[in-house]
């Protein structure tokens, strides 16, 4: 590692485990790691930390506070990691969306401060976020990419109705046996988790905002970022790793702490 | 900040529910009459003017939620819901020690509540007019109260007297002075006073009458005052300010106070019915028409069950100057209807034009959202 100064990010979701390091400076990623999150989250930290080195830390998402405890450095809630990562890496967009494993979040930025203005979140309900997709790509026997790849495939003849997840699962059970095809389905489960994204976006973006930046694990599936791009007729960008933009956002709030120090 | 004078030195830190209980048995002991209400819209002054003692039955714990959801839908408001399950449960220590109930028509949950607990005390329901500003609103709410009265007199075979009702009205203006003066002491900077000891504040009050609630609240000024001169400060300079408004508050929907606390700001106000609402009216005295003075008052209780409920605005922008908030968070109970869709009136006044940051909070008494609720407030706090 020599003379230079690291910095990481970690970014503890309800699915997932985003960590990053960077060098300081230049803000070059020099490591980049992603892991189930398991029962046992404190094992998988304190493994983190024996085999990796850094000089500042900021742990973000659910499980930030006990991720801080064991990893030391500070927590930050996920909403300024991004908010903060969105500012250095697409200073030119004021409206981010996070599609997480168990929540979405919009977030509206001051484009020339970074400043957040306002954020809105799902309700406590698991219908509008990646967990969503999970249960229903289940229901169909699919995998995540199977599901993605059949609704590119499918028309748009029907909806689904059910906002709840639960409910969701028994309407796609009694569709698949009234003999709709997997592919009109997955669209449909698409269509359904779009409804719900645009009506959090509808909060936050006005007639100004030109283009939505989409990040988080839902960002991944190119359909939702297609179909969300047609239904806002603006354009969505994704940065090159939309799962790690949390991570990102966390190391970017350490430099921070950092330079203050 | 723990070598500060408790303001109440008593056996119930911490327990300011145990504390009003103790209150209202210490005067039914006395031989008071017990009647339980459910509002601030409820006119104590009548119940105080029997020598009657008011209880407080609006429950905040979810405990009770699972008997209530055998009867009622459990998309009900969490506060009618635990509040009917500790009946049904005969677990609440002050609907048990209750010798009569008033009701009001405030919600439309609540009124179809009292239905179903009709059998079990004698109970009188105020017919709330929800146009505080159409003409013949006070009228009407006067004629409201005279049959509450009548329904105190009846039941209990006694009679109000006008110079008895006079005599509560002034207790009432004294004391909501005093709550409204130590309530004031959330403007300090650095603050000099919790948001535990505000709800302290209120929930006494609520039971305590006369003298003894005037005695105690001047000895509890006194205290802050001594605090604020002597620079004996409850949280550090700096330290992020939030104003609560929204629904009443208590037991397991402190989570959200509590959540704040932990974030590392301070609430400075309580805006609710279990803050400053209660108390922030004055009754006129020597009207010549106590009952219309009593109706009058009460009606400008800023309820989102009113409309249109202007004087809610005006009183958080009192507030919100007041205080100086970083941040207001607006505190909605699930299936609160009226404060769920003012909140967007009330987002457009706190962000547009008084400049302050805000969020919207819907909850209920289970603990299912703390970890969400905590990653929302702490990102409200960091937007500060």
């Amino acid at each position: 590692m020599g003379g230079c100064i690291n910095i990481a990010g970690i970014d503890i979701g309800s699915r997932s485990i985003e960590f990053v390091i960077m060098d300081a400076e230049t803000l070059q990623v020099t490591e980049r790691l992603r892991r189930e999150t398991s029962i046992d989250l404190a094992a998988q930290l304190r493994e983190l930390k024996e085999n990796y080195r850094w000089n500042g830390i900021t742990s973000t998402g659910y499980g930030r506070f006990l991720s801080q405890k064991v990893l030391g450095g500070e927590a930050a809630t996920e909403i300024k990691a991004y908010a903060t990562a969105a500012h250095h890496y697409h200073r030119d967009i004021e409206t981010v969306i996070d599609l997480g494993g168990q929540d979405t979040k919009v977030l509206s930025l001051d484009r020339r401060s970074g400043q957040l203005l306002k954020f809105e979140m799902n309700d406590k309900c698991s219908a509008g976020t990646g967990k969503f997709f999970e249960m229903m790509a289940a229901t169909l026997g699919l995998s995540l990419d199977e599901l993605v790849a059949a609704a590119q495939r499918g028309s748009r003849s029907f909806e689904i109705n059910s906002t709840c997840t639960v409910f969701a699962e028994s309407e796609v059970i009694s569709l698949l046996t009234s003999g709709r095809s997997v592919e009109d389905i997955a669209r449909a489960v698409h269509e359904s988790l779009l409804v719900k994204l645009v009506s959090l976006l509808s909060r936050i973006i006005t007639t100004e905002t030109r283009s939505v930046l989409f990040v988080g694990g839902g960002a991944k599936n190119g359909t939702l970022v297609q179909f969300l791009a047609d239904a806002l007729s603006r354009e969505v960008v994704v940065p090159e790793y939309p799962d790690f933009f949390g991570a990102y956002g966390a190391a970017l709030v350490a430099k921070k702490s950092l330079i203050q120090a | 900040m723990g070598n500060l004078t408790p303001l109440f030195n008593d056996e119930f830190t911490d327990l300011p529910l145990k504390r009003a209980l103790a209150q209202v048995l210490k005067k039914r002991d006395a031989g008071a009459k017990v009647v339980g209400a459910y509002c601030s819209y409820a006119p104590v002054e009548l119940i105080w003017a029997m020598g009657g003692v008011p209880a407080v039955l609006c429950a905040f714990s979810n405990a009770a939620i699972p008997k209530a959801e055998e009867t009622l839908p459990a998309n009900l408001c969490p506060l009618i819901k635990s509040s009917y399950g500790f009946i049904e449960l005969k677990t609440c220590p002050f609907f048990e020690v209750t010798d009569a109930v008033v009701g009001e028509t405030t919600c439309d949950g609540k009124k179809k509540m009292f239905e179903l607990i009709a059998e079990k005390r004698p109970l009188h329901v105020l017919d709330l007019p929800q146009c505080p500003t159409n003409e013949g609103a006070a009228a009407y709410w006067r004629h409201s109260i005279n049959g509450f009265k009548t329904f105190l007199e009846k039941s209990f075979d006694t009679s109000i007297s006008e110079a008895a009702l006079e005599q509560a009205i002034q207790e009432t203006n004294r004391k909501n002075r005093l709550v409204e003066q130590i309530l004031g002491f959330g403007a300090h900077r650095p603050a000099v006073i919790t948001w535990q000891e505000m709800y302290d504040v209120t929930s006494y009050a609520m039971v305590t009458g006369g003298s003894e609630a005037i005695e105690k609240l001047q000895e509890i000024l006194a205290i802050l005052t001594e605090r604020r001169e002597k620079k004996m400060f409850t949280s550090p300079e700096g330290t992020k300010r939030v104003l609560l408004t929204g629904c009443p508050v208590g037991g397991d929907v402190l989570k959200v106070l509590k959540l704040v606390d932990e974030e590392g700001a301070a609430i400075v106000g309580l805006d609710s019915c279990t803050g400053l609402k209660a108390y922030a009216g004055r009754i006129e005295e020597k009207s010549g028409d106590p009952l219309l003075a009593i109706a009058q008052r009460y009606l400008q209780i800023p309820c989102a069950c009113m409309t249109p409920n202007l004087r809610r605005m005006e009183v958080l922008k009192e507030q919100v100057d007041l205080l100086k908030p970083d941040l207001v968070i607006d505190l909605v109970l699930q299936a609160c209807h009226t404060y769920n869709v003012e909140a967007v009136k009330v987002e457009s006044l706190v962000r547009n034009e008084l400049g302050t940051n805000y969020l919207k909070i819907v909850t209920d008494f289970s603990s299912q959202d703390v970890g969400q609720l905590k990653t929302r407030i702490g990102a409200a706090l960091e937007m500060c």
